[in-house]
């Protein structure tokens, strides 16, 4: 049997909890360590060490260094791992400063001076986008289901209809009312970018009726560029189908709630780092 | 001076239980919260109305309840009114947080006590005597699948729910869906009723090696729910005194007159107490201001439950206890929702922002969960985040050191105390993720 280990660092445990949905894997691999349902204190050798939540704290960093040599794989699994996440929205200049000072513990780890990707500290050979990857991206990244093939797209999992002549004029805000079950959001004036989100989560939010947030980020088509290309991108496909002005789109774009997602990927690149590659991508 | 520091796993979020020793005696047992992020911090400044879908990362386990307690805020603040389906969703949402929840805290963190194992997913191979863990393991995931995919159907998405928004639901649930999702639950019921009945045995083995079901002393008790039935949508909090009387009832809006809040230096989450006295929350609380669960299957076990500990019961393992009867309640209940109409077309009434103040209460698996915005211009000026495990820090210390009194002696540490502390944290099962935010 192959073995895995999951090493949480600063996160919400919503991976795991994906991850405990999935069951395919109970006869194919070992668990050897994960916290969260186990008690061993230490990450043995395994073949696969899936790393959730990002570098916050010095134990953190610790840990996962400590752990990274007895990987053969190390995969970053979700937003948190691949761009630090939610907690990122603490690294803007006005909270960091007040946050670093009140928050920290004297006896306590220490804070890193911000939150950081894991691929800062080690090595990394997979990622898994997601926040969370749904059980069967889990179970894809272990291998366990040969014929799993997703979409480049979201866009292309969901299935709605694209009307040419629902053309919105403005974004539909927060106040929804009722959303049409058939029709892309797109056309209802949603700020979806399921257009250009890597596929794989089979359009779990936008079928229902939600806008796509992006939190798989970009697919393969921009995973290497910069954020502002796929930003340009969402925005033509905004041109294109509707009569939103650009301005509006773009002010949306960079709204806390989709800025988490959507510069996960562009994070590294302001560090000088090369692009991750859309082979690593999962 | 000697310090003890016990690494804790099978809960959620990094924490560390901290006992000081002197000369045999016991001097301290602490309970450190050894992460944080600051959403209280890095919230100032977002859309009020973006709220309910940033607030669910606070964590991943407890997610329904931070989105559903964010909306209510809003709603406080901007003095909406929701219709009845919504508020029947919503209450479908908190029930699967709760199967999912319950089911991993017995089946996956402290069944493991139960069977001398390090976890349920460890193989026959691992350790010859547990050959059950395996097949253990198999039904315990269907079962928390079950509350996961009552997320997902009555929240959009499985994990940080989307549905819940200002005014009420985004959309019902479709009839066929519905049956669907009752069939499961039909069909995962039993599988859960064996599970909780060998847990039940297998605790009774555990209460009769070490002789006790926890030591520590009656507390106060703390929790949202209904006066007659459970009700997780949370209206008010309640608090019983040690004899069982209701001592205190108030809306969300006057928890500080009630519930004091202090940060500690030895840990990122701080701790709350009632009038200066340490108080519980979480399954025990619950059950002990419970006379009905309402549903036919989880009344017998209350009953049960009741005849053989009393009313108030104050026994440390008998917290797990309670999660397994509130787990047969949810299944049930859903089972109930789901056979009414959910695809009716008032699922949301319309709403003007406005700034304020807003407080949204829920009662969490683990207790009652305030949110508490204050809206300038739209955006958070104020974000408050009251949380059940902070409310559960002292009684979880106060056990812990006597756990640590009965281990510890002037010539040897006893190491079942080990095993001890992870016993005594698991039953509180704390959220550290939540607890330090």
């Amino acid at each position: 049997m192959k073995q895995f280990a999951v090493l949480q660092l600063s996160g919400c445990a919503g991976c795991e909890v994906s991850l405990l949905n999935a069951s395919e894997w109970l006869d194919q691999y070992r668990l050897m360590y994960m916290p969260l349902v186990s008690s061993a204190y230490d990450v043995p050798e395994v073949d696969i060490l899936l790393v959730t939540g990002g570098l916050r704290t010095e134990e953190d960093l610790y840990s996962l260094r400590r752990a990274a040599p007895r990987a053969k794989q190390i995969v970053a699994v979700g937003t948190c791992a691949i761009s630090g996440g939610v907690a990122n929205l603490g690294d803007r200049p006005e909270v960091r400063e007040v946050f670093l000072s009140q928050a920290e513990r004297h006896d306590l780890p220490h804070l890193l001076p911000t939150c950081r990707p894991i691929d800062v500290g080690v090595q990394v050979d997979r990622y898994l986008p997601g926040c969370p990857p749904t059980p069967e991206l889990f179970m894809a990244a272990l291998g366990v289901l040969p014929d799993f093939e997703p979409s480049m797209t979201v866009c292309q999992e969901c299935g709605r209809g694209k009307p040419k002549d629902m053309r919105p004029t403005h974004l539909t805000g927060p106040q929804t009312g009722d959303v049409l079950p058939e029709i892309c959001l797109i056309n209802q004036g949603f700020l979806c970018i399921g257009t250009s989100t890597r596929g794989g989560c089979r359009a779990l939010c936008t079928r229902p009726g939600y806008p796509c947030v992006g939190c798989r980020g970009p697919s393969d088509a921009f995973i290497e560029k910069e954020s502002e290309a796929w930003l340009t991108a969402i925005q033509r496909v905004f041109a294109h189908m509707t009569a939103i002005p650009d301005e509006e789109i773009n002010q949306a774009l960079r709204s806390p709630q989709l800025s988490m997602f959507l510069f996960q990927f562009s994070d590294v690149s302001s560090t000088g780092r090369p692009p991750r590659q859309k082979e690593t991508m999962l | 001076m000697a310090k003890v520091t016990f690494p804790l796993s099978r809960i959620e979020g990094h924490a560390q239980v901290v006992i000081e020793v002197h000369g045999g005696r016991v001097v301290s047992a602490h309970f450190e919260a050894t992460e944080v992020r600051g959403f209280e911090y890095f919230v100032k400044g977002v859309p009020a109305e973006q709220m309910p879908l940033i607030v669910p990362r606070i964590c991943g386990v407890c997610s329904t309840a931070h989105h559903i307690a964010s909306v209510k805020a809003l709603e406080e603040a901007y003095e909406v009114e929701i219709p009845p389906l919504a508020r029947q969703l919503r209450e479908l949402m908190l029930l699967g947080q709760l199967i999912q929840n319950q089911a991993s805290s017995l089946f996956l963190f402290t069944m493991p006590d139960r069977l001398g194992a390090d976890s349920i997913f460890q193989t026959a191979e691992d350790n010859g005597s547990n050959q059950k863990s395996a097949v253990i393991a198999g039904r315990a995931l269907q079962v928390r699948k079950a509350g996961t995919d009552l997320i997902t159907l009555a929240g959009g998405q499985f994990i940080h729910p989307i549905k819940a928004v200002v005014g009420g639901v985004s959309s019902g649930i479709r009839a066929e869906q519905a049956e669907a999702a009752r069939a499961q639950l039909e069909a995962v019921l039993p599988i859960a009723c064996e599970l909780f009945d060998y847990y039940c045995e297998m605790s009774l083995e555990l209460r009769d090696r070490i002789g006790t079901w926890g030591d520590d002393a009656p507390a106060y008790y703390i929790a949202a729910i209904g006066d007659q039935l459970p009700d997780f949508y949370g209206d008010r909090v309640r608090v019983m005194s040690p004899d069982g009387e209701i001592h205190a009832n108030f809306p969300a809006r006057e928890f500080r007159d009630h519930l004091t809040f202090e940060e500690i230096d030895y840990s990122y989450a701080g701790q709350t107490s009632y009038m200066g006295q340490v108080m519980r929350a979480n399954s025990l609380a619950r059950i002990n201001m419970t006379s009905r669960m309402g549903t036919s299957r989880a009344d017998e076990y209350l009953m049960r439950f009741q005849q053989a500990f009393g009313k108030p019961a104050h026994g440390i393992l008998l917290f797990d206890l309670c999660r397994g009867i509130e787990l047969v309640y949810a299944l049930e209940r859903s089972k109930a929702i789901l056979a009414e109409p959910l695809d009716r077309e008032d699922a949301q009434v319309p709403y003007l922002p406005r700034d304020g103040e807003g407080y949204g209460l829920v009662e969490a698996p683990r207790g009652p969960l305030i949110h508490r915005y204050v809206i300038e211009n739209g955006v958070i000026a104020k974000a408050e985040f009251i949380i059940p495990t902070v409310h559960n820090s002292r009684a979880i210390e106060r056990a812990l050191q006597v756990a640590a009194n009965r281990y510890i002696s002037a010539d040897q540490v006893n190491m079942e105390l080990e095993h001890a502390v992870g016993r005594v944290v698991r039953a509180f099962d704390p959220c550290i993720a939540c607890a330090t935010h």
